[in-house]
């Protein structure tokens, strides 16, 4: 291709448009971003895999309202599968949507800072009409797509599906506080999730080395917790353990009995720490150009 | 003006970047120049608002650097120096990615990045992968996204750098396009003399933070010094002394002839007197035009 020719036989015209005040003006990052993620190579089949778990308990549910039909593989089903509060509580502290909601994040979220970091391109951020505030929603809209997908959707859809199948609303009359509970659940993890993606991404310019971070930091925290609890015995050490701490809420959500023999509010307060830890790091980090002082 | 700051300081720590930068600049291509670290990036990147001042104030487009920097950053198109852009996306979607973030709705800015794609001469390549795009062309999309929005001010940090000299040619060419638009003012900071005298009708040069000179080349040469070429015959030492003596600067060229730079105030009359006291022989003298070259390395102290 000759280049030169091209770029003389094209002139400079001027844009006779008006520029607009965006009400969310994070909303073009959270939506490239989003973008950016499906275009990752094996994103898509572990993306769909992971709807997997949503799919066994709506399974159950299902299996649950027909028992009679499953009684010969089901002899215990009375106490094996009740969709009660515990049966919610049971598929957001399940271990495998964890896994599965910190792969995905590793896959979509690992390079959403990293990369900006590494190719330059927060200045070109920052010479358009944003602020900081911006920048981070739009980024921190990313991982919460995803996490709303596999927490919030699917709470919601167990919730319409039990109505469904029992065809009548006597569950939704005995637990009324289950979709706020739903709510609440997603909303916490769409925060962790997304705050804890965010700022390994941003402690980094290397979004591979990123991605075994969001997934190793997860489990080396239960390891850790494990260990203490080995040499001190105390339930307190699961304070230590990130997924303890989820859980110990999740349970209050849900009305159920807490794993750990500590007040919840200990959890609420760790994880509250590691917040605004999150907020203040990536403040710091994200700036227009690099300033060493 | 276009930008005006006064006294503005500023310190990276204990290192002064800026130290009382005062600029007016008005229509037309400013060129910013200096030596490395002389303080052109840190200055561009307080007018966008990157940096605030420790002391001083400033003006882009007669709104204020320390409170109206997002106003300033819907009328500045701004193209970094570094390498700059977003991993997994074409060409098409990055500038009309920031079209967006500046304004643009998003149709406008997606029709609107195909026209400078091809305006840039990566029409063709619109649909490619920007890893894949070789320095050159990464220098013509920062230019496109710089412009996507049709900015009124452009800020170019130093925008022929790394570039071969048939890339260098191209995007120079392409400034100058835009600047024949009309409607978009550019400061261009380079440290290629060449091109800011190709491109600029007036310059600002900083020199460790402070400003060594600044206005129209045409006004800033001859404020500065009436350069002279001459041809003489006759033992040049002392002729050389004689005019030194009296504050010009002499070059002698590869081919013998004498630059003589004379400061401001001084007659042309006085190298013939010179000549005569000195015993050599005229043989040639003409009036010259002093290159950016010669008066940016008085400007700065080197020779």
């Amino acid at each position: 291709m000759d280049v030169g020719t091209e770029v003389r036989e094209k002139g400079y015209t001027g844009w006779e448009g008006r520029l607009i005040q965006r009400r969310f003006k994070w909303s073009p990052i959270a939506r490239t971003g989003i973008q950016l993620a499906f275009r990752k190579k094996r994103f898509k089949p572990l993306f769909a895999i992971s709807f997997l778990p949503a799919f066994f308990f709506l399974v159950g549910i299902y299996v649950a309202e027909r028992l009679e039909d499953f009684r010969a593989f089901f002899r215990e089903a009375n106490s094996f599968i009740a969709v009660d509060p515990g049966f919610f509580r049971a598929y957001y502290s399940n271990g495998s949507i964890i896994l599965f909601i910190l792969l995905v994040l590793a896959f979509a979220g690992s390079g959403l800072i990293a990369d900006d970091l590494k190719n330059n391109s927060l200045q070109l951020y920052f010479s358009r009409p944003l602020r900081k505030k911006d920048y981070i929603l739009g980024k921190l809209a990313v991982p919460a797509f995803f996490v709303s997908l596999l927490t919030f959707v699917p709470g919601l859809l167990f919730i319409i599906f039990k109505l469904i199948f029992s065809g009548s609303f006597r569950f939704i009359t005995e637990y009324p506080w289950l979709p706020l509970a739903v709510v609440g659940q997603s909303v916490l993890y769409i925060g962790f999730f997304g705050l804890y993606t965010l700022s390994l991404s941003a402690a980094s310019r290397n979004s591979r080395y990123v991605m075994v971070l969001v997934v190793l930091v997860y489990f080396f925290s239960e390891i850790l917790s494990g260990i203490l609890k080995l040499i001190f015995r105390s339930p307190y050490t699961g304070l230590f353990s990130l997924g303890g701490n989820l859980n110990q809420i999740t349970a209050v959500f849900f009305s159920q009995k807490t794993p750990y023999a500590f007040s919840p509010v200990w959890s609420f307060l760790v994880l509250s720490i590691l917040a605004v830890a999150g907020f203040i790091f990536l403040f710091r980090k994200i700036r227009g150009v690099e300033v060493i002082k | 003006m276009a930008i005006e700051t006064t006294d503005v300081h500023f310190s990276y720590g204990a290192v002064k970047a800026l130290d009382g930068v005062t600029v007016s600049v008005g229509d037309g291509a400013v060129g910013l120049l200096g030596p490395n670290g002389a303080g052109k990036s840190t200055l561009l990147r307080i007018l966008l608002g990157f940096l605030t001042p420790d002391r001083g104030e400033g003006k882009v487009l007669d709104l204020d650097i320390r409170r109206a920097r997002h106003e300033i950053r819907r009328l500045v198109g701004y193209m970094p120096e570094d390498d700059s852009f977003i991993a997994g996306m074409d060409s098409v979607t990055f500038v009309s990615f920031f079209g967006e973030l500046a304004g643009m709705p998003r149709r406008e800015a997606m029709k609107r990045a195909h026209d400078v794609l091809f305006f840039v001469g990566l029409g063709e390549e619109r649909y490619r992968l920007i890893e894949t795009y070789s320095a050159g062309m990464r220098q013509r999309l920062k230019l496109a996204q710089a412009v996507v929005h049709d900015p009124k001010l452009l800020f170019l940090d130093e925008p022929t750098s790394n570039l071969d000299p048939r890339g260098r040619v191209e995007v120079l060419e392409l400034i100058r396009e835009i600047m024949r638009s009309g409607n978009i003012q550019v400061l261009i900071s380079s440290h290629i003399l060449a091109d800011i005298e190709n491109l600029c009708s007036s310059v600002v040069i900083l020199n460790k933070g402070r400003i060594a000179a600044q206005g129209s080349l045409d006004t800033l040469r001859v404020l500065n010094y009436s350069l002279y070429e001459l041809r003489i015959k006759g033992d040049a030492a002392p002729f050389r002394l004689r005019l030194e003596a009296g504050g010009s600067r002499i070059e002698e060229t590869e081919d013998g002839i004498l630059k003589v730079f004379m400061p401001p105030g001084r007659d042309r009359k006085e190298i013939f007197q010179a000549a005569l006291e000195a015993g050599v022989q005229i043989r040639l003298f003409r009036p010259s035009r002093t290159s950016l070259e010669d008066m940016f390395a008085r400007a700065v102290g080197v020779d």
